[in-house]
């Protein structure tokens, strides 16, 4: 390796860090009592939004591209099912924090998690 | 307009070289999608990224049009074969946008930057790529919560990758088909 090498190394994972960083030590924790909710966007437009509850919820997803199944359980939301090819969406498991999220690109659907009261997060919308 | 027989030699020395990687390319991409990174708490979707050992290695001994010709027939043939036609765009994007930067750094800034950080270079911009273009179809930026992840995970594998091709050329530059694409200026093995 030589030092351009090294500085490169270092500079991306500096970059990774000061991302990674402030988000572990943010107190921005999900659980009773922060009322997060999940916005579920098909093709970038708002499908659905439900409430992160202790209760098991099912959400069908059903469009022209195919089927997804979320769940949501014990304040957080997992994708249980889909028919897209790769399956991809079901490895990023059961997410509770905002600003996670879920995709299932073939199916152009975006999962993310938001906190109830608004206001803050609506950028995240691109039109 | 007719070609010397030199010429044409060497048009069907790259031709034959670029058959092959396209084909150990291809093999690779299959073997990694076979390993199941997502459930190894990773970035799901997440790759190692082994088919840029061929497109790197042919940036170093052949053309750009080669290399790009490879990145064209590996990402085609990848879906063709594991039925992924619907990421196609995104992988494309992936790979171009990274064979671009290797390209540019190998061509411009090869004397500075070893394998290694070429590779990871190209890691990287194949990840920003496949993003870019996710956020782009979903018309969310939300995606990039996943950005610090992937660049963690690009510095890994591109530091692998590096080492591989490293390996690689090495090998390849001691059998007689690939003797007149040598490049001695390159210094790829000086540390």
């Amino acid at each position: 390796m030589k030092r351009a090498d090294i500085l490169l190394v270092s500079i991306v994972l500096i970059a990774a860090l000061a991302f990674l960083v402030p988000r572990w030590l943010s107190d921005d924790k999900g659980g009773p009592g922060k009322n997060l909710v999940a916005n579920i966007t098909v093709d970038g437009k708002l499908f659905k939004t439900v409430e992160l509850t202790e209760e098991e919820q099912t959400i069908d997803v059903r469009t022209d591209h195919g089927y997804n199944i979320l769940k949501v359980h014990d304040y957080g939301i997992e994708m249980y099912d889909a028919d897209c090819p790769d399956k991809v969406c079901l490895g990023f498991g059961f997410i509770t924090l905002p600003k996670q999220t879920i995709v299932c690109l073939p199916h152009r659907v975006l999962v993310e998690i938001a906190s109830a009261s608004g206001g803050d997060d609506v950028d995240a919308y691109v039109q | 307009m007719p070609m010397s027989s030199k010429e044409s030699t060497t048009a069907l020395k790259r031709t034959v070289i670029v058959a092959l990687f396209a084909a150990v390319a291809v093999v690779l991409s299959i073997v990694e999608a076979q390993i199941p990174l997502a459930g190894m708490g990773l970035m799901p979707g997440a790759k190692l990224g082994f088919a840029n050992i061929m497109i790197l290695t042919c940036i170093y001994f052949l053309r750009a049009r080669d290399a790009f010709v490879l990145v064209l027939l590996k990402t085609l043939l990848t879906a063709f074969i594991l039925g992924t036609f619907s990421s196609l765009l995104f992988s494309l994007f992936g790979s171009l946008f990274s064979f671009a930067v290797m390209y540019v750094l190998v061509r411009f800034g090869g004397k500075r930057l070893s394998v290694i950080g070429i590779s990871i270079a190209g890691g990287l911009a194949h990840n920003t790529g496949q993003l870019l273009a996710a956020s782009i179809v979903l018309k969310s930026s939300s995606t990039f919560y996943y950005f610090p992840m992937l660049l963690i995970t690009g510095v890994v594998t591109g530091i692998l990758v590096g080492f591989a091709v490293r390996y690689v050329v090495a090998s390849l530059s001691k059998i007689s088909l690939f003797e007149e694409f040598l490049k001695p200026d390159q210094q790829l093995r000086k540390d």
